[in-house]
């Protein structure tokens, strides 16, 4: 009956950016951060109950920086955890292997809030840099894995706040790398559609999906992203969302629909100027393209 | 003039079940009780196919019956077969039932006690796995390194007492040889005070040993019904262990007298460890704990420590020092030389024949060479060289040539006529094996041999 099921690795990026989360807070004080962590922590222990070589990361992506919620930092671990969840995981009748990330997640997210209260805080969250974590840490597994045993990878990213064009380039670059080490990105959005998401998501062949009721959070998580991609393809899943294919102009971070493009490294602009501030190529400016003349000396005789 | 040629019959292949069938076996009303603790819910739901989990995921919180057709909407249409299957497998086991909806509908709703039991598992809530929660830090604390140790040693004991090498074979008891007798991989003999191996054992012996310990704890799930231990209490427990965390303690108060016995039996099987029996405290080994992993299926995940290496000129290395394990190759290699950290043998057709006539298949050398494979092997991309895969197979179809059939010899007629005669009828009906007219034999199969005596009775009869 079983047939031959890969373990699969999942990476979970949590957008815990203070300043939206704040604003949600003011607005619908019944949906904060602590509920959509239970959701969040639901799904992955469903994920980890799924299959027992099921492997699992949780990243937070802050204002300022990415850290890891779970596995914690062996230097962290040696130093802070002492006792990780061992005590904790008998108190009742949750699975010990649950309990033990269950809380660890929860003890992360308070420290990383406790220690990013002073600073000032950005509207949106460092995207690029969980990513480029999450695809370090899946290499990572994949070459510690026993030779002979697949690992199939796996990123979601559940994002609320705005996106941030200054870092297309980082960002696309990882996803990229992603495309390339055959790593799925699904993206779940809970307010402000992300373009780069989505761009991420076509590319990759993940899902890409704003979630129309946060407070049914944890049916589409389970619904939507727990099916592994080879399952998905039996399943009935919402239709792909129109992909917004803007790319961000490299002198001002805007997104645009039309630019110049660089034609010796490709890179592009909103504005013109003669000397590409990439690859240092200048331009000569010619003025009218001659060729059109030409066609008309030709029909007129 | 008739005389009997006797049949063989061949090897029947060890019967080693999954949790999915073993559970099929269960009586409903004892399904429902075993889902009560999570820890069963967690390893049947594990075991379920790919699309039956996102089924039960999805319904977990949804507390009332969802319409059959709405359930037969989420998957695509190409996958209508295998939605079937899934619904015949949950139905099965009573993971969920059908329910009649206001509407006239049937729906489905997942059993009550397998959706609070999970959600236990998966949520928190309700008792602790483990009678009291908190223990006081053990004196004689143990590493794994230990448990990993004590649990090979308590394991092979059993292993090397079925191969019937005396290495450490103190230490099995009537219940473990009870056990090996009642599921057939050890027999009785008269003239042997202790049991000797049977066929089904060598194939036992060449499994990996996640499946062994499933196996051997099915049998002794079997029996330990009839010896009035409550199945429902033992195999929660067994459960309970295979998701506790290797190289903790768990303390063994509030477990109840079945449980307790059950505990005393799997500490001599190796799968928990207790410094003495008066103890109450135990810990689960990694025999235990991966049994998680041996229910799932037959084919088998690669050993860490593998350390058999095989070549194409058919030579076998094993850098091991345990006895066992050579022993193990020896079934079906010719042992050539033993050096201090590895031995050398060679298979040939005698040595590999000689397995196959003990009733061990080519399937299961093939399997146990490569789950013990060298992990450098890994690396080459070809565990075992094609060519002696194929060449162990061609050896194990060779002695398929033959086919046996049970019959009665018909010789001596006195007429040509008498014998063509005779041919004809049993040809007529069917029952005609064999048949020679030079010499005036026939062989009829054993099924037709009345008819036909009486035939001939008849005939002689009515000649005379």
């Amino acid at each position: 009956m079983s047939d031959r099921k890969k373990a699969s690795l999942l990476v979970v990026v949590i957008d815990t950016n203070p300043v939206w989360w704040g604003q949600r807070l003011v607005d619908q004080p019944d949906k904060s951060l602590t509920q959509f962590l239970d959701s969040i922590m639901v799904f992955t222990n469903s994920h980890l109950m799924m299959n027992h070589r099921n492997k699992l990361a949780v990243i937070a992506a802050h204002t300022n920086q990415s850290c890891f919620l779970y596995p914690r930092a062996e230097s962290r671990e040696a130093a802070g955890g002492g006792e990780p969840g061992g005590a904790a995981g008998a108190h009742d009748g949750k699975y010990e292997l649950f309990a033990q990330v269950n809380e660890q997640v929860m003890e992360e997210v308070k420290n990383l809030i406790l220690t990013s209260l002073e600073g000032h805080s950005e509207t949106d969250s460092l995207l690029a840099g969980a990513l480029a974590m999450s695809l370090c840490y899946i290499h990572r597994c994949e070459k510690e894995s026993f030779t002979g045993e697949d690992l199939s990878s796996r990123i979601l990213i559940i994002k609320g706040s705005e996106d941030n064009p200054a870092q297309y380039m980082n960002f696309m670059n990882a996803v990229f790398t992603a495309q390339k080490q055959n790593v799925t990105i699904d993206a779940c959005i809970l307010d402000n559609d992300s373009g780069l998401l989505q761009q991420a998501c076509d590319i990759t062949g993940g899902v890409y999906l704003k979630i129309p009721q946060p407070s049914g959070l944890l049916q589409y998580l389970l619904w939507v992203f727990l099916p592994d991609p080879t399952l998905r393809l039996k399943l009935t899943l919402p239709p792909k969302a129109q992909v917004d294919y803007r790319a961000a102009c490299f002198c001002h971070r805007n997104l645009i629909d039309i630019g110049y493009v660089c034609s010796v490294c490709l890179s592009i602009f909103c504005s013109f100027s003669p000397i590409c501030s990439t690859c240092q190529t200048t331009f000569k400016f010619m003025g009218l393209p001659k060729i059109a003349k030409k066609k008309q000396k030709k029909l007129n005789p | 003039m008739a005389s009997t040629l006797s049949g063989i019959t061949s090897g029947r292949k060890i019967d080693c079940k999954d949790l999915h069938s073993y559970l099929r076996t269960l009586s409903a009303s004892i399904l429902d009780k075993l889902y009560n603790h999570p820890a069963t819910c967690l390893a049947v739901f594990r075991e379920l196919p790919e699309l039956a989990k996102h089924y039960v995921l999805r319904l977990l919180f949804i507390e009332q019956p969802i319409s059959q057709s709405v359930v037969s909407l989420w998957v695509d249409n190409k996958c209508h077969s295998e939605h079937q299957e899934v619904v015949h497998v949950l139905t099965d086991i009573r993971v969920w039932q059908e329910q009649p909806l206001p509407g006239g509908m049937q729906g489905w709703i997942l059993s009550p006690t397998f959706r609070q039991n999970l959600k236990i598992a998966l949520l928190g809530g309700g008792h602790s796995w483990t009678g009291r929660s908190h223990l006081p830090p053990d004196k004689y604390a143990k590493d794994i390194a230990f448990l990993d140790k004590y649990a090979m040693e308590r394991w092979e004991c059993i292993l090397h007492f079925m191969v019937g090498s005396t290495e450490g074979t103190a230490g099995v008891s009537r219940d473990i040889i009870q056990v090996l007798l009642n599921a057939g991989l050890m027999k009785e003999s008269s003239s042997d005070p202790l049991p000797t191996i049977s066929p089904t054992g060598f194939q036992f012996l060449l499994m990996d040993t996640a499946l062994q310990v499933w196996f051997f704890m099915l049998q002794y799930l079997e029996m330990a019904e009839s010896k009035g231990l409550n199945l429902v209490d033992c195999l929660s427990f067994l459960f309970q262990l295979s998701f506790s965390t290797l190289g903790k303690d768990y303390s063994a108060d509030g477990m109840n007298e079945t449980q307790l016995k059950f505990l005393q039996h799997l500490r001599e099987f190796g799968l928990v460890y207790q410094r003495k029996r008066k103890v109450m405290r135990y810990y689960p080994t990694r025999l235990a704990i991966n049994l998680a992993s041996g229910i799932s299926s037959v084919n088998s995940t690669p050993h860490a420590h593998g350390c058999i290496i095989v070549e194409t000129n058919y030579r076998v290395y094993a850098y091991t020092e345990s006895p066992l394990l050579i022993a193990l190759i020896a079934l079906f290699c010719e042992m050539l030389y033993r050096f201090p950290n590895m031995a050398v043998a060679n298979l040939s057709r005698e040595s590999v024949r000689d397995a196959l006539a003990r009733g061990i298949t080519a399937e299961q050398i093939i399997n146990f060479l490569r789950t013990h494979a060298h992990p450098e092997t890994y690396k080459v991309g070809q565990v075992i060289p094609t060519t002696i895969m194929d060449q162990i197979r061609l050896w194990e179809l060779e002695r398929d040539r033959f086919k046996f059939t049970e019959g009665v010899l018909y010789s001596q007629f006195l007429s040509q006529s008498d014998f063509e005669l005779l041919r004809d009828y049993a040809q007529d009906l069917g029952v005609l094996v064999w048949d020679n007219p030079s010499k005036r034999v026939m062989v009829v199969s054993r099924a037709g041999h009345d008819d036909v005596k009486k035939f001939w009775k008849r005939q002689k009869a009515g000649n005379t």
